[in-house]
């Protein structure tokens, strides 16, 4: 599951759909990107940053703890 | 307010209508080609009342292969001509095999040394000429990712 997308996108108060809109995709898709059950395309990644004011590594980076 | 479209198709739509419509592509194939055998070996048909299905498959099959080597689907990096030739031989051989067994196995047409061997000829010419036409657009689909790069 994709936390750090849905903490962004809430903190910056835009509903599923209002993320969609300002990406040109659909609620489903941005649902299913936070679910973790969908592998948008690094355009889409770079879309959905620019318009959370976030970047890549912030939205989409797993950190793998070695410990 | 903006309208927004009836078919708002972003890219996972489309993936999800791609993978469905490829499904449904070759499923549709599969039937054909079921029909076309139904009509020749079980209804006994003549095969002058299913050519047209037969030739929209062969028509098919060669502009979908030819498709997926010039949009790049199938990469070629480089046309070496032992490949080629061997890529060929196997055609001949698979067509060789097929006419032997649609007119000497499936049908009772028995085909005469000379018969098979005009046949053979037919075979040989229009193998060549597909191979021919496959090297052809998988060196414009090459040149056309080519000139994208550049």
């Amino acid at each position: 599951m994709n936390m750090k997308l849905k903490l962004a996108r809430v903190a910056k108060n835009l509903s599923q759909q209002e993320l969609a809109d300002l990406v040109g995709a659909s609620r489903q898709t941005i649902g299913l990107i936070e679910k973790g059950k969908y592998n948008p395309s690094l355009k889409l990644c770079i879309s959905i940053a620019k318009a959370l004011d976030k970047t890549l590594n912030d939205l989409f980076w797993e950190e793998i703890n070695h410990e | 307010m903006s309208k927004k479209p009836f078919l708002n198709m972003d890219e996972r739509s489309k993936q999800i209508a791609g993978k469905v419509i490829a499904i449904m592509y070759f499923l549709t194939i599969i039937a054909l080609q079921i029909d076309v055998i139904v009509r020749q070996f079980v209804f006994d048909q003549n095969i002058h009342d299913f050519e047209d299905l037969a030739i929209i498959l062969t028509i098919n099959s060669l502009f979908l292969i030819t498709a997926l080597l010039y949009f790049g689907a199938i990469s070629i990096q480089k046309l070496k001509i032992k490949f080629v030739l061997i890529f060929y031989a196997w055609i001949v051989v698979l067509g060789t095999i097929f006419t032997y067994l649609k007119y000497n196995v499936f049908t009772d047409a028995n085909l005469s040394f000379s018969q098979l061997m005009n046949k053979l000829v037919i075979i040989f010419t229009i193998s060549g000429l597909i191979v021919l036409f496959w090297m052809l657009f998988s060196i414009l689909g090459k040149r056309k990712i080519d000139k994208e790069l550049d």
